[in-house]
């Protein structure tokens, strides 16, 4: 028992972090109040070195018996990836989360036209629901149990509504909130009930013992039923087609620098999630390296379906807010390819699972940049005082001319979202082919391409609009954020976009590393079956590796 | 005990469940019965008005009233919740050996789960939920 704690001592940092920024949050003094993101950075630096420590792998379990106490050893050297992941891209999201809440009473009150009044401020609550989610994320990637993952999605989830809906005082926040939340207790319900069957159908609520469960049984109708709503509900939480109405509604309902936690957080929740199922069915099926073939059936038609959807409906969008949600969900499909792929022969350029994990980091930071940017546009102040939110490509119109360094983070961010070869997106988009072309999965692979080049439609608007239009006179004035660490946030991501394309060869490693996937607790896998070509991803990988 | 499942092969096994519906019924019936036969009849305006948890029911619908009462009402809920808490730690407390050097890492995490009710008193205390003004 003792040594499962010390896998926790990353949640456990944050988590007294948590309390510390609820108490000073909510001080008299202003200069009190403002430590609550400095500290918050420091307990993810905090956490981020004490989840490197995190030595992968629990005694793995050999022969019939599993272990019920072993941990999370489906795929266990990704406890540490994933914490660490999650601490860096957290300390970005945190640089844009500056002046979020309580802009306008902390105005009043250093006018001197209000006292402190600690009902009314929202500052402690709000960063500790930052963090709240963000524990919440990092306990999903160590669940070795359906209950613990049921607990820790909720944990993701739960604050981000009340986030969403506390984000700006606009009616649209509050709508977004109301119907996030609804929407989202329908996902929760839709995988517990998948989990109930599962449990039903195994016998276990450990994933190990399903797991050995269904390696040893195959996969049951009544738990591949389970598993399909378990999949489902998690499909909300990557916003993936059947349950992505939300998204685009939400995404533009809440402060631009919300929705960024938003497109990062609950994703890399879900996708923790789906690999961790996904796994508990195994890649062991079919030729001996594909899931099962209901199961792969659906999350390919998920996987197709969502990429489409999200790029076709992000044409039709003028509100860059909208085309971003709509890329988000479109990414959810690219991600879903490498999850259809599995862990192939475990290298970097074949593992489905080390495609998923390195695109996580990928979209993550490019991610931060675009919505960065909009969090640090302002428009004209309302009537309650809070400055207008820039949505519409208009106000987007000669960036480059007007703030340089914004509006080429945009470009630089977005271009990489496109997938253009010398930046982050690229990269991360090629272990995601290669990985399905040497899973057999052509025709995915065919989808996939045709979505790229869709996207590049919206994309390049965005771009265009920023770089080649001149600066629009006549509607309303687009000024900067008074808040510093914003723009530093958007910067940090856009450096990250060209850094990391040259120097990710460590993150392309880590990611191989943190994929090890062991289908054969009970049946030692078989080597790759003749047929499914072997060359294509060989024949890449050294092209690849001169891009670096 | 050849069954898994008690209670399918032996009715008897619902009887204190029967008894304690039974009591309950009971109860519930012999107040009212009680209260026909013992107790005062005073009719009145106020006391024939629909109850609707101690506020006026005549009126607007839109009427302010303190939230402070919640927010009372969820610092309990995390007292209580602590409590429930703490009763499966002490059950397990007990079947610790005497002398054995986890009971000092069992007191350590107890004290550490305690310590965060406190920083949720102390939260509500600076957002000023004790304060009746």
């Amino acid at each position: 028992m003792m040594e499962r704690v010390t896998y926790l001592y990353p949640e456990i940092a944050l988590f007294i972090t948590t309390c510390i920024v609820m108490i000073v949050g909510l001080s008299r003094e202003l200069k009190h109040r403002k430590l609550c993101a400095p500290i918050s950075g420091l307990g993810l630096l905090a956490a981020g070195v004490l989840a490197t420590g995190l030595v992968p792998g629990f005694h793995v379990a050999t022969g019939a018996e599993v272990d019920p106490t072993a941990g999370q050893i489906l795929l266990p050297n990704l406890v540490p990836y994933a914490k660490v992941l999650v601490a860096g891209v957290g300390i970005l999201l945190l640089l844009l989360q500056a002046g979020t809440v309580d802009r306008v009473e902390e105005a009043r009150i250093a006018s001197g036209r209000a006292a402190f009044n600690p009902l009314r401020s929202n500052r402690a609550e709000y960063y500790a629901f930052f963090l709240f989610s963000l524990t919440g994320l990092m306990l999903c990637a160590s669940a070795d149990d359906l209950i613990w993952l049921f607990l820790a999605l909720e944990l993701t989830s739960l604050p981000t509504y009340i986030m969403v809906t506390m984000s700006t005082s606009r009616h649209s926040s509050q709508e977004a909130g109301v119907k996030y939340f609804f929407l989202g207790a329908l996902g929760a319900a839709v995988f517990l009930y998948g989990f109930t069957l599962l449990y039903g159908a195994t016998g276990s609520t450990n994933l190990n013992q399903i797991h050995h469960a269904i390696a040893a049984g195959g996969l049951s109708g009544l738990s591949l039923a389970g598993m399909l709503l378990a999949l489902l509900g998690v499909c909300f939480k990557i916003a993936a087609v059947p349950m992505h109405f939300y998204t685009a509604d939400v995404y533009q309902g809440a402060a631009s620098s919300v929705s960024a936690f938003l497109a990062f957080v609950p994703k890399t929740a879900g996708f923790i999630a789906i690999l961790l199922l996904a796994s508990c069915a195994g890649w062991t099926h079919g030729a001996g390296d594909s899931l099962p073939d209901a199961l792969r059936t659906v999350l390919w038609v998920i996987a197709a379906l969502t990429m489409t959807v999200g790029n076709v409906l992000a044409i039709w969008q003028n509100s860059v807010k909208r085309i971003l949600a709509y890329s988000s969900i479109a990414h959810s499909g690219y991600m879903l390819v490498g999850v259809v792929a599995g862990p192939g022969g475990g290298t970097f350029a074949t593992s489905g699972i080390a495609a998923v994990l390195f695109y996580l980091l990928c979209y993550g930071v490019m991610n931060i940049g675009t919505f960065g940017v909009l969090a640090c546009l302002e428009g004209r102040a309302g009537a309650d005082g809070e400055p207008a939110e820039i949505e519409s490509l208009d106000d987007l119109r000669g960036l480059c001319q007007r703030h340089p360094v914004l509006g080429w983070t945009m470009v630089i961010c977005t271009l990489s979202l496109l997938g253009l070869p010398p930046l982050l997106g690229f990269f991360g988009k090629v272990p995601l082919f290669t990985s399905a072309i040497s899973a057999g999965e052509i025709p995915l692979v065919v989808v996939l391409g045709l979505n790229s080049a869709i996207a590049a439609f919206y994309y390049l608007r965005i771009v265009g609009s920023c770089l080649l239009e001149k600066p629009e006179t006549t509607t309303g004035i687009v000024r900067v954020t008074p808040f510093g660490s914003r723009p530093a946030g958007a910067l940090a991501s856009a450096a990250g976009v060209i850094v990391l394309a040259i120097f990710g060869n460590g993150f392309m490693a880590a990611s191989e590393k943190a994929a090890a996937y062991d289908g054969g607790h009970v049946e030692k896998k078989e080597p790759r079956a003749a047929g499914v070509p072997e060359t294509a991803p060989q024949a890449l990988g050294p092209a690849k590796a001169e891009g670096h | 005990m050849d069954s898994p499942i008690l209670a399918t092969t032996d009715l008897s096994s619902y009887l204190p469940i029967v008894l304690v519906v039974l009591m309950a019924v009971g109860f519930a019936m012999a107040n009212i019965v009680l209260t026909m036969l013992l107790g005062p009849r005073r009719a009145g305006r106020t006391k024939g008005m629909t109850y609707e948890a101690g506020m006026n029911p005549v009126g607007t619908a839109r009427k302010r009233f303190n939230v402070r009462f919640y927010l009372i009402a969820m610092v309990f809920l995390v007292f209580d919740v602590e409590i429930i808490f703490l009763y499966p730690w002490a059950s397990t407390f007990a079947n610790l050996a005497p002398g054995s050097d986890q009971s000092l890492v069992w007191l350590v995490r107890i004290l550490f789960f305690l310590f965060t009710t406190v920083v949720a008193y102390l939260y509500g205390f600076r957002k000023g939920v004790f304060k009746f003004d």
